[in-house]
């Protein structure tokens, strides 16, 4: 399964970013203003409202400019010792208990074991550190306001904007001690829970020494055998040895080397093996030694290069977007079957230098998933439903010239991987082309998809298909996914210690654990909002509850319909968009299934996430900067 | 010479506490006009509920004026920067209880962004005032009331201010810590320090302000200099020893003679205070013997006291 998201270059989705920031920042913060101003003039009367009004507007300049960073850091150091005077030690606690028992329900021989361990440690850590950051962020300055110690603190020189700070930073500090021992216990325990060997029985051992000794007594040349390792994790592997290096005239036997075993769990093996003198003597022949290896290339990180997505109809014209084959998920655009409807991937900057010839001897290595939609069964007589074939060709997209590379069976709900030749011969024509010196105009290469078989569909996105040049290292990805966790630990303690400068603790929390859930259904909340989804707004919603209408009939016209409609237009317009904007949207900080799937978290999408966690922290410093400052401690 | 400088006003300063929904709830202070000048000791007196911690809240920008307005050093209470000459001791040492003495005064003295050589310095100086050398390495958890106090002021004056502000000084603290305290507010008053002082002990109170503000249900009653509030002018008091009872008479008669009216004769008393603190002293000096005769080392003892009205 792709990552089926488009993650734009940083610099083209910076302008964009940060032009869309600033006009909710600056909408939020004028409407903030008006309301100041109107709830100050009702008491103060309109004048003495903006005299006041332009204080407060300029304490907060100084406020924010003059803070020391002695004091944010004192009072950093003091959130850090009331942590853990509050025990967040169990919080870690907690976390190894669950990994001691995570072997009861984590199965090493599930089809992808390495995916399910890395979710697993991902996923509950993230869990529990944000369980951490919201108590200790909610709780702590309601509690100081409580006890009255926050009396002593606002009697010194001390800012609002440096108390806000110094608490966000010192649970951050926190938080993070937290989360990285926690990263490096998940480390290990993923590398280690995963780690097996295989044996290799005595019977496959024993066919291998006798087809060796047959070759080395000069008989006629065997293939190479293949044999089979023991099963471990739930799986074995198979391996083709061959220690006899071939001239015109003679073999000779190399006694030690190494070869690779297949690929399963998405993993493979070395075996090493020796050959001891004599032991393919034929009178008294000896064991052959062997080993093999810890399991390889189960944690990658994958380095797509993706394409531009385009369409073609079934006549071959160009369009936008492939057939919609029904209510069905909208994500995929399909092709028609047996016809010249094309889904073409363009790729750029596919050079000899990204792929030398030393590192791909075979050609450029691409991953493609496919879904398909089949309008009837096919032969359902055997064993299993036969695959759905495909057409896979490459092209020039500045001459024209086309080569199919092969036919393929697609693999449905699962990632295929193919080759691009370096060198192809048309079918048709009997011409045979370079890749790079025939097919590569000026870096850029085209893909093509054709389903061959009429009646079904081949659903495509442009994420689907991509190249891969090369790979990142796993543990740094590992630790750009803790980062990501990291950066929801940081919005989850800067809403925290916002709510908390003006409402009681168990609201406090109330409201951030809100804030967490509307942030992480601020897709769900957007496309409600658009209207994108059927059954209408709330109102209309909960009116079809009660009525038990569906979500597609018609409401009966009158009055009635018209109010609910008006209201579900304000909610969606007004409030849900305003949610959407305001509230952050957790599962973009969320890169367990980049790690998990084995895909490089890239730069581009960690410098975006970061900014856009800049971007979110700091009007909430702000927000709650006033919230303190506007109120007072006492009581 | 110039009147010394204003150090707090307060300009028809206002207190008004409301409900949920606006409504006014309590008339916390009304209309409070006060000044308090530089060098001086300025006690607030009052019943439970007369609006004294109200002032003080107000003075320290915890709370907000709903009218009217509070100048420290001539600067808006609310003000931030006023904090950096003002030393405060809450009614209660609302301190963190997590820390010991030294993290205490270490944390405040950041607070007042003194660099580490300086707070270092002054952390020693204020844990050998107050007498907490023993305790400087204990969690303030494991403090008696008394030496949370003892901290407690200690925090107040980390940063050497010019303005300090204590509410009830003295509660939980024994008849020597309370005669120290008593003692070190002295000193830093002739040191040029102002202080303000909330107080239910009226003993403490009269023994070290200067002036005195009384508040009974917001509003300010009196307001003055305590020895001139005490004075009684319309009674004389006479001291005298060695007198015997035929020359108390005599001196009865005299006082009618003028037209006078005795109001009472008799042997004046000291204060429990000085008696405890007699004895400590004699219990000190003399270790395991039972003190005697603490009174008679007393000034006045046998002596008589006559006091008349004209």
């Amino acid at each position: 399964m792709p990552i089926e998201e488009e993650i734009l270059p940083f610099f083209q989705w910076l302008p964009g970013g940060v032009a869309h920031w600033l006009l909710v920042v600056g909408s939020v913060a004028a409407a903030a203003l008006v309301l100041g101003w109107l709830v100050s003039a009702l008491r103060h009367g309109p004048g003495a409202a903006l005299r006041r009004m332009s204080r407060v507007v300029a304490d907060a300049y100084n406020d924010v400019a003059g803070m020391s960073s002695r004091r944010v850091g004192a009072l950093a150091w003091l959130a850090v010792k009331e942590s853990i005077r509050r025990w967040v030690i169990v919080v870690f606690g907690v976390f190894i208990v669950i990994l001691l028992f995570a072997g009861f329900f984590l199965d090493p021989a599930s089809t992808d074991p390495a995916r399910l361990y890395v979710s697993f440690v991902l996923t509950s850590t993230m869990y529990l550190i944000l369980l951490l950051a919201l108590f200790l962020s909610t709780l702590s300055l309601p509690a100081d306001i409580r006890n009255r110690t926050l009396h002593t603190v606002v009697t010194k020189p001390v800012r609002a904007s440096e108390i806000v700070l110094g608490r966000m930073l010192g649970f951050a500090v926190v938080g993070t001690a937290m989360l990285a021992c926690m990263g490096v216990l998940s480390y290990f325990f993923v590398l280690r829970g995963l780690s097996h060997t295989h044996e290799i029985s005595p019977r496959e051992l024993e066919r291998l020494r006798a087809s060796w000794q047959e070759q080395v007594a000069g008989g006629k040349p065997a293939a190479p055998v293949e044999i089979q390792t023991e099963p471990a994790h739930g799986h074995r592997h198979t391996l083709r040895v061959d220690p006899f290096r071939r001239d015109a005239d003679r073999r000779e036997l190399i006694p030690r080397g190494r070869v690779r075993t297949d690929a399963a769990r998405g993993h493979w093996h070395e075996f090493s093996y020796r050959v001891p003198e004599g032991a393919l003597r034929g009178d008294a022949p000896g064991p052959l030694e062997y080993a093999v290896g810890p399991p390889e290339d189960r944690f990658v990180a994958r380095v797509p290069i993706y394409g531009k997505l385009r369409f073609k109809d079934p006549a071959g014209e160009p369009v936008e977007r492939g057939v919609n084959v029904g209510g069905e998920w909208a994500y995929r655009s399909f092709i028609q079957g047996g016809t010249l409807a094309s889904a073409i991937w363009t790729f750029e900057g596919v050079t000899p230098q990204r792929f030398p010839e030393d590192r791909f001897p075979d050609g450029i290595p691409i991953e493609l998933t496919i879904e398909v939609f089949r309008t009837h069964m096919g032969d359902v007589t055997g064993e299993h439903i036969p695959p759905i074939h495909g057409s896979l060709m490459v092209g020039n997209p500045a001459t024209g010239q086309q080569v199919e590379v092969r036919i393929f069976p697609a693999r449905e709900h699962a990632t295929d991987s193919q080759i691009i030749p370096r060198r192809l011969t048309r079918a048709s024509d009997g011409r045979t082309f370079d890749l790079f010196e025939d097919l590569v105009d000026d870096g850029r290469l085209e893909v093509w998809i054709r389903c061959i078989e009429p009646g079904q569909y081949f659903g495509m996105a442009q994420a689907d298909m991509y190249l891969r040049a090369r790979e990142g290292w796993f543990a740094w990805n590992f630790v750009k996914g803790y980062l990501g966790i990291w950066m929801q630990m940081l919005l989850m303690i800067a809403f925290g210690v916002m709510f908390s400068t003006f409402l009681s603790g168990p609201v406090a929390m109330l409201a951030t654990l809100g804030a967490l859930i509307g942030g992480m259904a601020t897709r769900f909340m957007g496309q409600l909002a658009s209207g994108e989804l059927p059954g209408g707004g709330p109102v209309e919603a909960f009116y079809r509850i009660l009525t038990q209408e569906n979500l597609i009939s018609e409401l009966p016209e009158g009055f009635f319909r018209d109010l609910i409609f008006m209201v579900d237009t304000a909610l969606q317009g007004y409030y849900l968009r305003g949610m959407v904007e305001i509230l952050p949207a957790f599962q973009w900080f969320d890169y367990s299934t980049w790690v998990a799937y084995g895909f490089n978290i890239s730069g581009d999408l960690l410098a975006s996430c970061i900014l856009t966690l800049v971007g979110f922290v700091l009007p909430v410093f702000l927000a709650g900067y006033f919230f303190l400052k506007l109120r007072e401690v006492a009581r | 010479m110039p009147p010394p400088e204003v150090v707090v006003e307060t300009r028809n300063l206002t207190k008004v506490y409301r409900d949920f929904w606006g409504r006014r709830k309590v008339d916390a202070l009304k209309a409070l006009d006060l000044e308090i000048r530089r060098g001086e000791i300025f006690g607030l007196l009052g019943p439970n509920g007369s609006g004294k911690t109200t002032t003080m809240k107000l003075l320290l920008g915890l709370l907000f004026p709903t009218t009217g307005q509070a100048l420290v050093f001539g600067r808006d209470a609310t003000e931030v920067t006023k904090n950096e000459r003002i030393g405060y001791l809450p009614e209660e040492s609302y301190l963190y209880r997590f820390l010991n003495a030294e993290e205490t005064l270490d944390f405040y003295g950041r607070l007042f962004n003194m660099p580490r050589k300086v707070r270092r310095q002054r952390v020693n100086e204020l844990v050998t005032l107050v007498g907490l050398e023993k305790a400087r390495k204990r969690q303030l958890k494991e403090y008696s009331k008394g030496m949370v106090r003892r901290i407690g002021l200690a925090q107040a004056l980390i940063n050497d201010p010019e303005l300090i502000l204590l509410d009830e000084p003295t509660s939980g603290l024994d008849p020597i810590g309370t005669r120290q305290i008593k003692d070190l507010i002295l000193r830093l008053r002739d040191a040029g320090k102002t202080i303000i002082l909330c107080s239910h002990l009226l003993a403490d109170v009269q023994d070290v302000c200067d002036r005195i503000g009384i508040l009974y249900q917001g509003e300010l009653k009196e307001l003055g200099r305590v020895d001139t509030l005490l004075t009684l002018r319309d009674v004389t008091e006479i001291r005298a020893g060695g007198l015997s009872d035929a020359a108390r008479e005599e001196i009865k008669q005299v006082i009618e003679r003028h037209g006078g009216a005795v109001v009472s004769v008799g042997n004046p008393t000291t204060t429990l205070e000085e008696l405890f603190l007699g004895i400590i002293r004699q219990s000190e000096a003399h270790p395991g013997r039972r003190v005697r005769g603490v009174l008679a080392e007393q000034p006045g003892d046998g002596d008589g006291a006559v006091a008349a009205k004209p």
